[in-house]
């Protein structure tokens, strides 16, 4: 049966979507671990259905600055994937690409930029992937876009896309650990409900 | 946080005499303020659509439409009066750039437009607003006095 609403998800359904963020998200980090040339693992994955206020205070409280990558999924799912990259990641990643840190969010020039949307898209790319092998599904991905700002902002945009047809945003995706430490970088995945549906009946837990 | 009342996404807050109503990170969302200077009566919304379309017409506060026409219902019968209420907003920006998709970036655009056509139609004055862009805002709202306040990240406060 096909789901009107996130919260109509099924344990079985949870489970299969988890393994999804499980392979994506560990795709993902192994690419981030080439990139970066340092150990990357993967702490377990999550699927979680949240409010929109839930979701803004499980994400760090809405006036925090952060960097985020956003990509658009188009093709046979609809759908936005987020990196969000808090600053111990930012400097995390401009260490060990470029040998320099910055001491707040302003140190950010065009390099710096540039570096950290490369970073994004590509761990976002690499768990699309892993993502379209595992389902035989065909997703475009668009061109990434990037910001540094209020947080609660940047999780509202997966919201706002999708708030005329729920009240929930459904996220799949994990954190990472380097060196034994987590990594502040969460990789999300928002899609909408028909998409959902469209992935949960190709790999075989949906009848509808 | 003494005397703040935190408006949350898709909700609205009334005071009255004292108080600061405060909203978070509006990105393409929008915060109105809409308040009786005579009663000094306030009420701070947080939409983030420009139409509610849903069946049922449930949950009010999300749309600028309903939410708006919802807040002077209930600030009339606190005793507020549409002759006297007056609005500011702030809120609309478009977050993220993206190349070859309209949709994301329209929602802000789309709210400001709703949101003003929905106070024309009601006879609301729009005093001020600090719209569009590509910046978060924060706003908080003083009932005591109806000054409004934008606070973002890398630009000076903006007193509306």
């Amino acid at each position: 049966m096909s789901i009107k609403d996130y919260d109509e998800l099924t344990a079985l359904e949870l489970d299969t979507l988890k393994e999804v963020g499980s392979i994506g998200t560990g795709n993902a980090a192994t690419a981030l671990s080439e990139l970066i040339g340092r150990e990357v693992r993967i702490q377990s994955p999550e699927v979680r259905i949240m409010g929109y206020n839930e979701a803004i205070e499980w994400i760090g409280g809405p006036e925090e600055i952060t960097a985020g990558v956003l990509v658009r999924l188009g093709g046979q799912m609809n759908g936005v994937m987020l990196s969000v990259q808090k600053l111990d990641f930012v400097n995390l990643v401009l260490e060990s690409m470029m040998g320099k840190k910055v001491p707040d969010y302003f140190g950010l020039y065009e390099m710096e930029s540039s570096a950290l949307i490369e970073v994004g898209n590509i761990m976002i790319s690499t768990f699309i992937n892993a993502l379209s092998g595992l389902a035989d599904v065909n997703v475009e991905l668009s061109v990434p876009a990037f910001t540094v700002d209020m947080q609660g902002a940047i999780m509202a945009v997966p919201m706002a896309l999708y708030g005329g047809q729920s009240d929930y945003i459904l996220t799949i995706g994990g954190r990472f650990l380097c060196n034994g430490k987590e990594v502040p970088c969460r990789l999300l995945m928002s899609p909408d409900i028909r998409s959902l549906n469209f992935l949960l009946r190709k790999l075989g837990v949906s009848g509808g | 946080m003494d005397n703040k009342n935190i408006i949350g996404i898709a909700d609205m807050k009334m005071a009255q005499t004292t108080g600061t109503l405060i909203t978070y990170a509006l990105g393409s969302c929008i915060g109105i303020c809409l308040y009786d200077q005579r009663i000094k009566l306030g009420a701070l919304i947080h939409i983030m659509l420009p139409l509610n379309m849903e069946t049922g017409r449930t949950g009010t506060m999300k749309y600028a439409d309903t939410a708006i026409r919802e807040t002077l219902r209930q600030m009339e019968a606190k005793g507020g009066s549409k002759a006297r209420i007056t609005a500011k907003i702030a809120g609309g920006a478009k977050m993220f750039e993206i190349v070859g998709s309209n949709s994301i970036g329209n929602i802000g655009q789309r709210n400001i437009e709703s949101v003003r056509m929905m106070l024309k139609r009601e006879g609301i004055t729009l005093l001020k607003e600090d719209v569009g862009g590509t910046i978060a805002r924060t706003l908080l709202f003083d009932v005591a006095t109806g000054s409004a306040c934008v606070r973002c990240h890398g630009r000076p406060d903006l007193i509306l």
